[in-house]
């Protein structure tokens, strides 16, 4: 699996790849094994940008500052279209799903569900 | 368009007027011109078009009583000689026979939305076995006008949201209701419900969920810029970010942000939830060119034209597209809608900036230079031979209330609101152009009416 054929999905995020994002993408490379290997770095990388979104936000804890609030947009948004691209309907509807717990408990003021092992389930959802 | 009319009869011969449910169905469709047809779902049920006179109505019942008396000997009667005979089954040989004088079908012609009837005519079902319950099915055919079911529309997307809402809970519903109570033009989801009814798979339901989706998602985007504008009003109220502080307000942005976006994928086009996730990238990537170049504020065109077809024409444009998609309209015509619709976002937002110059608006004025957000007006007050040095040399520094009240001032007295509303227009002119080429089902003034309105506006 070669990081440069995401090249054009790390556009504006290149400071945020080697800020950590890589080390979150490959830390989902063994969760999407099961879906075809064209597939899977898109699939892999759309989980961290998914994860990396929501921390640099600041959901469940002190609001990030704006400008880091509209990076962590950027990957939440870009997370989501390679899901709409590349992913089964199950798995987009998971991830809405993990976002959606994550941000309710969050509002709530509770403690937030464990963000990584929710995004890791879901890229197994099936329907 | 098709469904049924059920009705109970009370007597064993009788003559249902039908005429003003059957106009209220053509009414309901919006068939301006076309035909209904009936039929009969009973063997001992008729339909029949004369004169609603209760001595005639009289006459045909003697008439038929006449022909095929109830009293008389029918081989249908005899269930001695009959097969498969339901212990139920009762000796109605007369009503089949009856039923056989009239007919089971009818088609009416519709013209201007009304059914053609001469004066005296009437439509029956004509019950020959009563008392019994009936049903009819019904059937139009022809051309339907949307522009009058605008209000309709409008009501299940307000249904579609409030449902929504409900179910979600309380601490990301209730700010987002608050958002959504005040208000907004709903420009995106009429757009989705217009664009929807113009492809064969015209489903108004799926429309509306849709076009529900879509403005949460707009709204989400909304409680994100108003934390990093640090807006403390929306739509006459407190912002989410104001009223409830920052972590509130990214939380409740993010959830609308994720459930939009599922309610999207589980309409289950694959080519609509492509179209909007690629506009909300482009939103999202805009919202920070948009905040990058306040360091340079006001900015240039080129650079203000490059962040609004992110933060604005996009969202317009999928809206368009995505509702073509649904309706399963031609890829010529989704073409064509999704440069419509990128063509009067940029229009909208042109429009959109020169309110912050009104005093009719209800808002402050100036509240845009106070915030130092993009504006088209301000870029040409800029360049202004006249009063562009003065306006720099403000926006330079720091900015007061009597800053910014000069700064407006200035605006409104050099050529820039004239300038930026001619461009507006002919942007629109632009969308109405897209909108020639294609055949749009009698839809085209519709959209054309909507998209002068957005841009023909004081407040």
């Amino acid at each position: 699996m070669s990081v440069h054929l995401l090249d054009r999905e790390l556009d504006r995020l290149e400071g945020l790849w080697s800020d950590g994002l890589s080390e979150t993408y490959r830390s989902y490379l063994d969760a999407v094994d099961h879906f075809d290997p064209e597939l899977r770095a898109k699939l892999a990388l759309a989980a961290a940008l998914i994860e990396s979104g929501i921390r640099l936000q600041g959901v469940g804890g002190r609001a990030a500052p704006p400008t880091t609030l509209l990076m962590g947009d950027l990957c939440l948004a870009r997370g989501s279209r390679l899901l709409a691209d590349n992913a089964p309907l199950p798995v987009q509807v998971a991830f809405a799903r993990a976002i959606e717990a994550t941000s309710a408990a969050a509002a709530a003021e509770q403690a937030p569900p464990a963000l990584r092992q929710l995004l890791r389930k879901s890229l197994t959802a099936t329907l | 368009m098709s469904h049924r009319l059920e009705f109970a009869t009370a007597h064993a011969t009788e003559f249902v007027d039908i005429t003003d449910r059957v106009r209220e169905e053509v009414r309901r469709a919006g068939l301006r011109n076309g035909r209904v047809h009936l039929q009969s779902l009973h063997t001992t049920l008729g339909l029949a078009v004369n004169e609603n006179e209760p001595l005639l109505l009289r006459d045909f019942e003697g008439l038929l009583d006449r022909i095929a008396p109830a009293g008389a000997a029918y081989e249908h009667d005899d269930f001695a000689r009959r097969f498969d005979v339901p212990i139920d089954e009762p000796a109605n040989g007369h009503a089949h026979c009856r039923q056989l004088l009239l007919s089971a079908f009818a088609t009416l012609m519709v013209e201007d939305g009304e059914l053609v009837l001469g004066r005296w005519q009437s439509l029956f079902a004509v019950e020959l076995d009563g008392p019994r319950r009936r049903q009819l099915a019904l059937q139009l055919d022809g051309e339907f006008a949307r522009g009058i079911e605008k209000e309709s529309l409008q009501a299940l997307v307000e249904l579609e949201l409030a449902r929504q809402l409900m179910v979600d809970p309380e601490p990301v519903a209730s700010p987002m209701r608050r958002l959504v109570e005040a208000g907004g033009k709903r420009l995106r989801p009429r757009l989705v419900q217009l664009t929807a009814g113009i492809g064969p798979h015209n489903d108004a339901l799926r429309a509306a969920e849709l076009a529900a989706a879509v403005e949460l998602l707009h709204n989400a985007t909304l409680i994100h810029d108003d934390y990093v504008d640090e807006s403390t009003h929306r739509r006459g109220r407190p912002t989410v970010a104001a009223a409830e502080g920052p972590e509130r307000a990214i939380a409740v942005g993010d959830y609308y942000f994720a459930k939009a976006t599922r309610l999207i994928a589980q309409i289950g086009n694959p080519g609509v939830t492509s179209a909007l996730a690629e506009a909300l990238e482009a939103v999202c990537a805009s919202q920070i060119d948009d905040v990058a170049m306040r360091g340079s504020y006001p900015g240039d065109r080129d650079s203000y034209m490059q962040v609004i077809r992110g933060k604005t024409a996009s969202l317009f444009a999928a809206a368009c597209e995505s509702g073509a998609l649904l309706s399963g309209a031609t890829p010529q015509v989704v073409e064509a809608l999704r440069r419509f619709g990128e063509l009067l976002g940029t229009a909208f937002q042109m429009a959109d900036d020169m309110v912050d110059f009104s005093p009719s608006s209800g808002k402050p004025v100036g509240l845009d230079i106070r915030q130092r957000v993009l504006s088209l007006p301000l870029i040409y007050a800029a360049e202004d031979r006249v009063v562009g040095p003065e306006v720099r040399r403000l926006l330079a520094g720091s900015l007061g209330d009597a800053e910014v009240g000069r700064v407006a001032e200035l605006v409104i007295s050099s050529e820039a609101l004239p300038r930026v509303r001619q461009e507006a227009q002919g942007l629109v002119d632009a969308a109405v152009r897209e909108l020639e080429a294609v055949e749009l089902d009698g839809l085209q003034p519709v959209l054309v009416g909507l998209a002068r309105s957005a841009v023909d506006r004081n407040s």
